[in-house]
């Protein structure tokens, strides 16, 4: 029998003509993910409050210019940080419990170098002239600050500073061979360029200071620890014995050059160490002289290793009792010491010990007991006082009919004195100030509080004005939150470093450069705690095709009509910036 | 990860795989690197099911549902159908689960490839049987719970080493892969799809269904199957060139058995055992790939 022609050509296959999308799948989820970002525990440590997940992820991109914006939102100073902060930031670093901490300080500095060498101009979101003047004593690191911060927000700022340059203690008290004058004097450039006035060799008395009151809007008193404390033993101040500080200001300003023989450095803090270490550059030899023991000592242990490296001696547990002079010098009579238990602060508790007083022969003592203000009115009014007095963690606010609301701000309020403190001094400052001018005294503290990272204390300029870093989870990512098996071991950069032999006879720069590969190369050693650098994965992993990207790739979604809520993009995702929360009815 | 031709979507959304299926993730992976141009040949398995019942489907390519013994006898058949008509272009592919791979496919599957016909045979592995809940295969691993290896009872031989059968049969291109690897995954379909004649793809799926394992582990875990050498990434060309594709930090195998459920009665002693018989197979791998004299 024929077949039909018709049905020659029909193929008996049921044939399927529908996708699967009509399938709502999302309807058996009970765990819900999303896009959360959170904190990484380096930008919570950092004093100044800088993003740095987001910095090291736009260097790994090789996005310089928009990772040195991105500090500068929060720090006017990365090429001063990037040399002398202490980086809080590497001893929190997650990488830490996989191999090494991140060179962070490294990359900063590299960012402020390669700006400044290319003379980079950055774009800052600029607000709306307030129509309000600010007038900012000292430009050290806290006015420079301030001025900064309070110029982003749209004020006419003014510096006044006594000095003949700008920069304060980073000018006048830390030696070149940490801050070389160029990388400072770059910094401050781009500050004035931004607009800042800076009037420097201009003094500020207590009658001037007054007259401002009048006619500026606001004051912020930074003028810092200036003077050198003596230390209150026979013979402190007689001949032979010398002020750390003043010493520091005048090799810095050109004023005193060799240093011969032997110079013994009372104090166990960054002065003291600074001090030891320009004498070595200036031909002595320098023994450091310290009352308690060596890991008691504020000075950095980074700087303290360096100071000995060179040739630097240090005698621990060493209380000064008097110096008398000698011929050719001066004799230091010191009582040992000895630990009994632990002092408030964890450092040990120290007594003398039942041993014969130790003299050292010097010809001179340089002193480094600390410093205080210059003037009894730069002092911050104690509450109580006369006015209103708003005592925050790095500033303190006075408000009373004497005229414009004044801030006292960096080392003069600071815990903690040093740079980047200072810095988040003037920033804690013109924060508050704005929010004075803007809704009253009375919401400081809670506005504040509203744009910590992390759980404080430091505040950010970006989660203050509103930008996308408000919207991560305060929750700082610990290791065990991270994926570590996307993550292969590498080795923490080298930082060239001058020979010790080279460092004798010079003030420069300890430090060298890095080049861009290099920096490129530690940057991508950064876990980008918290927060996405679109590596995908959420995207690749998921069974359902339930993840939906922008065009651009950088832009992602979940389709919660499909998502099952099997919780393998949070899992998978390196570096926690995905949660996974229970379904709500 | 950058991964080209990663942004091709070739699966839908709506299909009834469990949460967290490996199975899934192992086919969006390979569609995206076959392209438009395959025809595939399913055999009885949960992708089945996956693929969506009649009239839908969650593939946007050519299915043929087929029955479960009989994955490359249809695989030669589409492929000697398509070159009667001259079409070179199209690429067939057998997509069947380790039951129908190991077991009662495998005699289809030697047959073919000792003719060495031209296809790819992808085997996703999810060592059991588990769309029809979980019994036991010759793919479930020594030390294994399922519902036919149930208490004390558990699985006392070892996994079958589906590869070795494979390369005896001398084929052009044979290859483990992992839906925790995506790039190696991707490159190795890849090198399937520009090779000639019988090719053979073992990729390792996690099921957390029939393992017991939270849905959200599903990668993770199969990461630690290559990490600790119990399922090694590696290819064999022409049954005699072998090479290791990645580095394992040899984690202890204990690791990736605590975090199953199929495998939470084994003692420590059976642990020690386990790990004893994955450095065998470890060490013989290394051998072979010229690794170990
Ligand atoms: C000849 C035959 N016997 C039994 C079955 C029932 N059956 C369908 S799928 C399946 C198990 C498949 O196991 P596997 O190949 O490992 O795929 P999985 O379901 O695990 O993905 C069985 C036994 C069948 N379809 N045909
Ligand atoms: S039983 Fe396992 S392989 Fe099958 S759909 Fe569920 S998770 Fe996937
Ligand atoms: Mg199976």
């Amino acid at each position: 029998m024929e077949t039909p022609t018709a049905l020659q050509n029909v193929l008996y296959m049921p044939r399927t003509f529908a996708t699967t999308e009509s399938n709502k799948t999302g309807a058996w989820r009970f765990l819900r993910p999303r896009y959360e970002e959170k904190t990484s525990p380096c930008g919570a440590a950092c004093p100044a409050g800088e993003d740095i997940a987001r910095i090291e992820m736009l260097i790994t991109q090789g996005a310089f210019k928009e990772a040195w914006e991105t500090i500068l939102m929060e720090n006017p100073l990365p090429g001063v940080c990037g040399r002398v902060c202490y980086h809080p930031c590497e001893g929190r670093c997650n990488r830490r419990e996989f191999d090494a901490a991140v060179a962070i300080h490294s990359l900063e500095r590299f960012l402020a170098d390669a700006a400044a060498r290319n003379e980079t101009k950055p774009a800052l979101p600029r607000q709306p002239a307030a129509g309000r003047r600010i007038a900012i004593i000292g430009a050290g690191p806290a006015g420079l600050s301030a001025a900064w911060f309070l110029n982003i927000l749209g004020y006419e700022t003014d510096i006044f500073e006594a000095m003949p340059a700008a920069g304060g203690m980073t000018r006048w008290g830390i030696p070149a061979y940490r801050l070389p004058e160029a990388a400072l004097s770059a910094e401050i450039a781009r500050i004035e360029a931004q607009g800042v006035r800076i009037h420097t060799g201009e003094t500020v008395t207590a009658a001037r200071f007054e007259e401002m009151r009048k006619s500026y809007d606001a004051l912020f008193l930074g003028c810092g620890h200036w003077r050198g404390l003596s230390l209150d033993i026979p013979g402190a101040t007689g001949v032979g014995v010398e002020e750390g500080l003043s010493f520091l200001r005048d090799i810095r300003g050109g004023v005193r050059r060799d240093i011969p023989g032997v110079s013994a450095v009372i104090g166990g803090g960054n002065t003291a160490i600074d001090v030891a270490r320009t004498i070595i550059r200036r031909g002595g030899r320098a023994i450091i002289v310290y009352r308690r023991r060596r890991e008691d000592m504020p000075a950095f242990a980074e700087e303290t290793r360096s100071a000995q490296e060179e040739g630097v001696e240090l005698r621990e547990l060493l209380a000064p009792v008097r110096i008398d002079a000698a011929a050719g010098g001066c004799v230091l009579t010191l009582q040992p010491m000895t630990v009994v238990g632990q002092d408030q602060d964890g450092r040990g508790k120290i007594v003398p010990a039942a041993a014969a007083p130790v003299r050292i022969a010097a010809q001179r003592v340089f002193t480094a007991a600390g410093a205080g203000t210059a003037a009894p009115w730069h002092e911050p009014p104690a509450s109580g006082a006369s006015g209103a007095v708003l005592a925050l963690s790095h500033c303190v606010l006075l408000q009373d009919d004497r005229g414009a609301p004044v801030v006292y701000g960096g080392d003069l309020a600071a815990r903690d004195k040093n740079v980047t403190q200072a810095i988040a001094s003037g920033k804690q400052a013109a924060l508050a100030l704005d929010v004075l001018f803007r809704h009253g005294v009375g919401s400081v503290r809670e506005r504040l509080a509203s744009c910590v990272v992390g759980h404080g204390p430091a505040l950010s300029l970006e989660i203050y004005l509103g930008g996308p870093r408000r919207e991560r989870n305060a929750h700082i990512v610990t290791y065990e939150e991270i994926n570590a098996d996307y993550f292969q071991y590498e080795p923490r950069l080298v930082q060239p470093r001058l020979l010790i032999e080279e460092r004798h006879s010079s003030f420069d720069e300890i430090e060298l450069k890095i080049s861009a590969h290099t920096a490129m190369r530690e940057a991508g050693r950064c876990f980008h705690c918290g927060i996405c650098n679109n590596c995908d994965n959420c995207y690749l992993f998921c069974p359902d095709v339930a993840i939906l990207r922008a065009r651009d790739m950088t832009d992602r979604h979940i389709d919660y009509d499909y998502c099952k809520g099997c919780g393998l993009c949070v899992v998978e995702c390196p570096r926690n910036a995905m949660t996974l929360e229970e379904e709500t009815p | 990860m950058q991964l080209e031709a990663m942004d091709r979507e070739l699966m839908c959304s709506g299909h009834v795989g469990c949460p967290g299926c490996g199975a899934t993730i192992a086919m969006r992976f390979a569609l995206k690197t076959l392209g438009e141009k395959t025809i595939m040949v399913l055999p009885a398995c949960c992708w089945s099911v996956i693929a969506g019942p009649f009239p839908q489907s969650s593939l946007k390519i050519p299915v043929i549902h087929t029955a479960f013994e009989t994955g490359g006898a249809t695989a030669s058949g589409v492929r000697a159908a398509l070159d009667m008509r001259g079409d070179e272009e199209t690429t067939v592919v057998v997509w069947a689960g380790d039951g129908g791979t190991f077991d009662i496919g495998f005699q289809a599957l030697s047959g073919a490839v000792e003719r060495n016909e031209n296809f790819i045979y992808i085997c996703y592995d999810n060592e059991a049987y588990m769309n029809t809940g979980i019994q036991r295969s010759s793919s479930t691993p020594y030390g294994a719970w399922t519902t036919t290896t149930s208490g004390s009872d558990w699985k006392k031989l070892r996994k079958k080493n589906i590869v070795e059968a494979l390369v005896a049969h001398r084929i052009p291109y044979a290859a483990t892969a992992n839906i925790a690897y995506p790039e190696d995954l991707v490159r190795k379909v890849r090198k399937a799809r520009e090779t000639k004649g019988s090719r053979f793809l073992h990729i390792y799926a996690s099921c957390p269904t029939g393992w017991r394992i939270p849905a959200e582990m599903s990668v993770r875990i199969a990461r630690m199957a290559v990490q600790t050498n119990i399922f090694p990434l590696y290819e064999v060309e022409n049954g005699i060139d072998y090479t290791i594709n990645v580095k394992p930090r040899e984690y202890l195998v204990r690791e990736y058995f605590k975090l199953q459920g199929r495998f939470r009665h084994l003692s420590e002693e059976d642990l020690d055992q386990i790990q004893g018989m994955v450095n065998e197979d470890w060490e013989r791998l290394l051998r072979k790939a010229g690794e170990r004299a």
